[in-house]
């Protein structure tokens, strides 16, 4: 099959999807009114609840949701076959998760902007917020876990990636500088950051790592991975301004002219699939189902989406119309960046074989490589090019991850702070938060953890798709439409950790694993347990909301259509 | 496209990029200049929340400064909170 008609046929879902399925449910089932006062409007504090146009939360959301994930998930999945990813990726992003982006974005604005442990509390129960906090705590670790090991193996594989990576850090800090500090114009400051950051990409090819600190220290997954925790806990404990807002600020240009460019490369080369479109139900990492319905998960759908349209877009929307397009339309965007992914990994190699020796390297290999062919379609030298999906996949990786670790410093302090003091302190919940992340990085195979990361995704949808239903049913609302979608999900999700947690601690049990791999084995095969105990109870005390509200509002038994 | 549409289509990429690039900088310098005032108004006027803070002079003498911001400051200290609202 060519790229071109993957596209076109990417662009035709997300017509249907957002023109008439989610215009039908916007109108029809939630009655979004443009005169309904929205929490940014009714609550306008000048800081978190403001009024914004639907055009710069688009930008705003995009940017929040689309991290490494939408990419890593197509480039693996297609072990399986690029048509299986295909169909997960349109009908996912079709039937679920525009649902659960949009869904969650107008149920936090009709609960008069709370978020997701505000939600649960009110529409599940006060239990179902406490869980679903610990259960936050240990899906951020994933995601530390998942993107941190994305950081390590590309600055590994693509000895380019550590300079540019090391300019754009000096880029934001000086941005950051110049913005608040010296109160420079902002066209100047974004231009000579934006320019040191390009050229990072191109010193990068003339002195990767490697030449600079030696094999042994370039090729070593403990220095990476101290390298890109010590980066998170600067973002984390410093001023918000001082380091991981003016890098991200710097970086998002860097990934969007990246992605742009790509994207028109593909149109230009407009290559055919290479990689089979099946191959196998099983392969190394587990079969089909559930597996890679968590392998892809941004692409299709993500929990992350429902946290970023809850605390974030949904107290800022001005209009309830406008709920559509940044939720909604936002997750078809985010649908065509991973059939981008999809299409760099099924069609740069010629081999099935050269596919499996580059994703042994880690996805951001084959992605840089992806990137290097498609910008070099518009005239880019191939290491040039390499250099700049390197930085690219860094970027997203770790602009994800020191968020991450921010929120786990807070987390600790809000969830320990009463035991003791210390774990009030910034720089204390950082620390544990970083060494979880290395330990789960050093010593666990980045497949299985990308697996675990992505089941603890989905089912963070699954629960948030539950909020939704429980939310329906309260209003006497029809609610099959995220009925469904939430049944399968969970489901699937539970499948799919049970499915990875056992066969991580079988492999300890049999004694198949030692040393390092058999500490990665035990943390990850325990947290994911830990993750479906607390899904099931998350589930059971949902049952028991829905039957309250089914007792309640016997009417919505019969509109349940 | 008439030179309405334009402007209209071009101001909203310009908002888009705004979006992705900016916006989040602009709500965290508003978050935390907000907390600091917040913090100074408690201080300062924290019997206007039920605060049992001994009505100072200063505080009448800061009190038109403080008067266009107030309800903004008792919505926000006022608000049920909860851990999850720092994730975006």
């Amino acid at each position: 099959m060519n790229s071109v008609f993957v596209l076109i046929l990417g662009f035709i879902v997300a017509f249907i999807g957002y023109r008439v399925y989610a215009k039908y449910i916007d109108s029809k089932v939630m009655k979004a009114d443009p005169k309904k006062a929205t929490p940014a409007v009714m609550y306008m504090d000048g800081v978190e609840f403001m009024p914004t146009s639907k055009n710069i939360l688009f930008g705003y959301q995009f940017k929040s949701i689309a991290g490494a994930a939408p990419i890593i998930g197509p480039i693996i999945a297609i072990q399986w076959g690029w048509l299986p990813a295909l169909i997960w990726i349109l009908a996912g992003a079709l039937f679920i998760g525009w649902v659960q982006d949009y869904s969650s974005a107008m149920i936090a604005m009709r609960g008069d902007g709370a978020s997701m442990g505000g939600l649960s509390h009110k529409l599940i129960s006060p239990k179902a917020r406490i869980i679903l906090l610990s259960f936050i705590y240990f899906y951020l670790l994933l995601i530390a876990g998942a993107f941190g090991n994305v950081v390590v193996s590309t600055a590994i594989s693509l000895k380019a990636s550590p300079m540019a990576w090391l300019l754009l850090t000096i880029a934001g800090v000086l941005a950051g500088q110049m913005i608040y500090r010296w109160k420079k114009d902002i066209i100047l400051t974004t231009v000579v950051t934006v320019l040191i950051a390009l050229g990072g990409i191109w010193l990068g090819t003339i002195a990767p790592s490697d030449s600079i600190i030696g094999q042994d220290l370039a090729n070593s997954r403990p220095l990476w991975a101290v390298v890109a925790f010590v980066f998170c806990y600067f973002a984390a404990v410093l001023p918000i301004w001082r380091f991981a807002l003016p890098i991200n600020y710097v970086a998002s240009y860097i990934v969007f002219l990246g992605l742009l460019f790509g994207i028109v490369g593909i149109f230009v080369l407009h290559p055919d699939f290479t990689l089979p479109a099946y191959t196998d139900f099983t392969i190394k990492i587990g079969p089909l189902w559930p597996i890679m319905f968590v392998t892809i998960a941004c692409g299709a759908i993500s929990g992350w989406h429902s946290i970023v349209s809850t605390s974030g877009t949904a107290r800022q929307l001005e209009n309830e119309l406008d709920a559509r397009p940044v939720g909604g339309g936002v997750m078809f965007v985010e649908m065509m960046l991973a059939l981008f992914a999809l299409i760099i990994a099924g069609t740069i190699y010629a081999a099935p074989a050269e596919y499996a020796a580059a994703i042994a390297m880690g996805p951001g290999a084959v992605f840089a490589a992806g990137v290097s062919k498609f910008l070099g379609a518009l005239g880019m030298p191939a290491d040039l090019g390499r250099s700049y999906g390197s930085v690219m996949m860094i970027v997203l990786a770790i602009t994800i991850m020191q968020l991450v670790i921010r929120f786990m410093r807070i987390s600790t302090s809000e969830l320990l702070g009463d035991i003791s003091p210390i774990f009030k302190n910034a720089h204390v919940g950082t620390i544990i938060a970083s060494i979880l992340g290395i330990t789960i990085v050093l010593t666990g195979w980045w497949q299985y953890l990308w697996v675990l990361f992505g089941g603890a995704n989905q089912l963070m949808a699954s629960l948030a798709l539950m909020l939704v239903v429980a939310y329906l049913m309260s209003q006497g609302k029809s609610y099959a439409w995220a009925f469904y979608p939430m049944i399968f999900m969970f489901i699937t999700t539970i499948a799919a950790l049970l499915y990875t947690s056992y066969s991580l601690l079988m492999k300890v049990a049999s004694g198949a694993v030692k040393g390092e791999a058999l500490i990665g084995n035990t943390l990850m095969g325990v947290v994911g347990f830990f993750l479906v105990i607390a899904a099931i109870i998350l589930g059971i005390e949902g049952i028991k909301a829905f039957n309250r509200y089914k007792k309640l509002r016997p009417q919505t038994k019969s509109s349940a259509a | 496209m008439s030179e309405k549409e334009k402007s209209g289509f071009f101001q909203a990429i310009k908002e888009f990029i705004y979006g992705v690039a900016a916006h989040d900088s602009t709500r965290f310098a508003l978050k935390t200049r907000a907390s600091m005032e917040h913090l100074f108004i408690l201080i300062t006027m924290g019997d206007m929340l039920g605060v049992p803070i001994l009505p100072p002079y200063y505080s009448l003498r800061l009190l038109p400064y403080v008067v266009p911001q107030i309800t903004t400051w008792k919505r926000r200290m006022l608000r049920e909170k909860d851990l999850t609202d720092a994730l975006a």
